[in-house]
């Protein structure tokens, strides 16, 4: 006989628990804590603190995609052990191949397909590089950084390029969905995307075990070298593919945007839950790191701190969250 | 041609050994980490192998588990030559090996951790995480013995050493594994999990299948294996029954070997 045991309960605090038991539950919280705190002072503070009105929620909502998808890549490599400081670099130089290309004549599909391919395979370098080498990628990639970062001011020689693509092509990534920009759509259904490749794939199984247990992981017969370097690759082209949709956004590529980039996107996977060392991390927690860290940007903005705020708390998250990743270890 | 002559004066079972090594010499660089080693286990059978540290226990291991291959030397499978020349090649033929720092992943749930390598997918190689979710529930029914484990969705970090263990055995047994190899495979475990794990090594081998076991631990090993074999400096030193043999003995030969040694 089935007695009280089947009898749901909703005692208060029991969802609390329930959602902390998730891998995603503590940023799940913060995030909600964070917007409810921001809700809160705008509804007192209506007039200083404009965080509720349309204008802004609309801006937020059109800025958050590029970094979702650049910190969605990141955080499928940091999960698999490894690091990409390139991506900034990459969402520059490939967003500037395509306006380039489209510039000097060549059909715009051509062009936007070019600037994803080299992101893809930037990220393989990278790759084949840092296991080839064993050199720890946060090394590897300082250094392709700053040659990519070369390369892009050779290519730009400086100056801002402009694009202007079709009606279509832009429509496709800029048109208005009631309040929402179709950006945060696309940045939604390619989270989803990871989300199946990490949750309900081979391939996320095993970025989970190389990441988690390098050696388990080799000694079950997969092949380490080859899923880090596919991680890679999947970074870059995610990159890449950020710098194309801002670039139709902004109708511009400049040859300093994406810089920070990079230490922005770890720092949203971090608050976001994931590992620095590899083998944990959520899809819906980088996600919601990387939104957080706009929410921050923004509120920041609302309350007319300069910009140099956000970088100051990057640097701060990140060695807080490596500080912990040790005080855990050697506990 | 029968047996080689030399089979008779080796201590073993009758039959053709499961696997056999042949003269295996691997070398780090410089470094011999095995010399001319020769090694086998048949069916049904516990093989204790033992000796100091840097004897070549763990190259020994590695070379069977296909993640190290050897310098020279042949391995046979059921009498068959064959190369290891990955761990995917190795648990082909039936080799599961137990590290003792443990071939779990601590991040991923049971589950996850049982069909790591191997797991049920569909073609495009997304998993049937319902069909192993039942196996798993069923895996941990049946073969998991060790008690604290209520679901195949808790995380292998928070288990204990028996349980991680009992968790890698587990995962061999449904793979149909013949060989199981352990190395060090009682460090992690408690006096009261490590009893319970030497059980369950006799147990499998009752059933049928074949366990080299990897240990400092002399005592341990002499519980429960059929068989002795002693390396020393990258040679092996000593094969013999455990009939014919004692703890006492047996530490004095890795000791004595180790510190003397025939010049």
């Amino acid at each position: 006989m089935t007695v009280s045991a089947e009898v749901p309960r909703l005692a208060a605090g029991s969802w609390l628990k329930e959602l902390q038991r998730r891998r995603s539950g503590n940023i799940v919280l913060l995030f909600v804590a964070i917007q409810v705190v921001a809700i809160v002072f705008a509804l007192i503070f209506p007039d200083e603190f404009r965080y509720v009105s349309l204008g802004n929620v609309q801006l937020m909502l059109k800025s958050i995609p590029s970094l979702v998808i650049v910190v969605l890549g990141v955080n499928l490599l940091m999960i698999a052990g490894e690091f990409d400081l390139t991506v900034g670099a990459t969402f520059t130089l490939t967003a500037l191949i395509m306006a380039k290309l489209f510039n000097a004549g060549i059909p715009l599909g051509i062009a936007v397909l070019a600037a994803l391919v080299a992101g893809a395979v930037i990220g393989f370098v990278n790759g084949w590089i840092v296991v080839m080498s064993n050199v720890p990628s946060f090394i590897i990639t300082l250094g392709a950084m700053w040659f990519w970062r070369g390369v892009i001011l050779i290519l730009s020689g400086s100056v801002t390029e402009s694009f202007y693509p079709s009606q279509f092509f832009e429509k496709l990534f800029t048109m208005n969905l009631g309040p929402i920009q179709v950006q945060f759509v696309w940045a939604l259904a390619i989270a989803t995307l990871c989300w199946l490749l990490l949750e309900r794939h081979q391939y996320g199984n095993y970025l989970f075990g190389v990441g988690g247990n390098r050696k388990a992981a080799a000694a079950l017969g997969v092949n380490t070298n080859r899923v880090k370097i596919i991680a890679f690759g999947i970074t870059g082209l995610l990159a890449a593919l950020s710098g194309v949709m801002s670039t139709v956004r902004i109708n511009s590529i400049s040859p300093i945007q994406g810089q920070g980039l990079e230490l922005q996107a770890i720092a949203a996977c971090v608050i976001g839950g994931t590992a620095l060392t590899g083998g944990k991390g959520t899809i819906l927690g980088a996600f919601l790191g990387a939104a957080l860290m706009y929410t921050i940007q923004d509120v920041l903005l609302l309350l007319r701190a300069p910009g140099h705020y956000l970088q100051m708390f990057v640097g701060v998250i990140i060695v807080i969250a490596a500080v912990l990743n040790e005080a855990i270890k050697s506990e | 041609m029968i047996q080689p002559a030399d089979a008779a004066s080796q201590a073993s079972a009758p039959g053709t050994p499961y696997i056999e090594l042949r003269g295996i010499t691997h070398s780090y660089g410089p470094v011999l980490a095995l010399d001319g080693v020769d090694f086998k286990v048949h069916r049904r059978e516990i093989v204790g192998l033992v000796g100091d540290n840097g004897a070549g226990k763990s190259t020994l291991i590695k070379i069977l588990s296909g993640v190290l291959q050897p310098t020279r030397g042949e391995i046979f499978v059921d009498g068959r030559r064959t190369t290891f020349n990955s761990a995917r090649v190795a648990m082909n033929c039936g080799m599961e090996t137990i590290y003792q720092d443990m071939n779990l992943i601590d991040g991923m749930d049971i589950m996850r951790n049982i069909f790591f390598g191997r797991e049920a997918t569909h073609p495009l190689g997304f998993l049937k995480i319902g069909e192993m979710k039942r196996t798993a529930m069923e895996i941990l029914e049946k073969e998991i013995t060790i008690e604290g484990i209520r679901s195949p969705h808790q995380l292998v970090g928070n288990l204990s050493g028996g349980q991680k263990q009992a968790v890698s055995i587990a995962r061999a047994m449904f793979f149909k594994n013949q060989v199981l190899l352990l190395d060090e495979p009682t460090s992690a475990l408690s006096v009261r999990e490590t009893q319970a794990f030497l059980d369950h090594i006799t147990r499998l081998r009752d059933e049928g299948l074949s366990v080299v076991i990897v240990t400092h631990n002399l005592f341990h090993a002499y519980q429960v294996a059929d068989r002795f074999v002693v390396l020393s400096h990258g040679k092996k030193v000593e094969d013999t029954l455990r009939d014919r043999t004692s703890a006492e003995e047996l530490t004095r030969i890795v000791v004595g070997k180790q510190v003397g040694g025939p010049g």
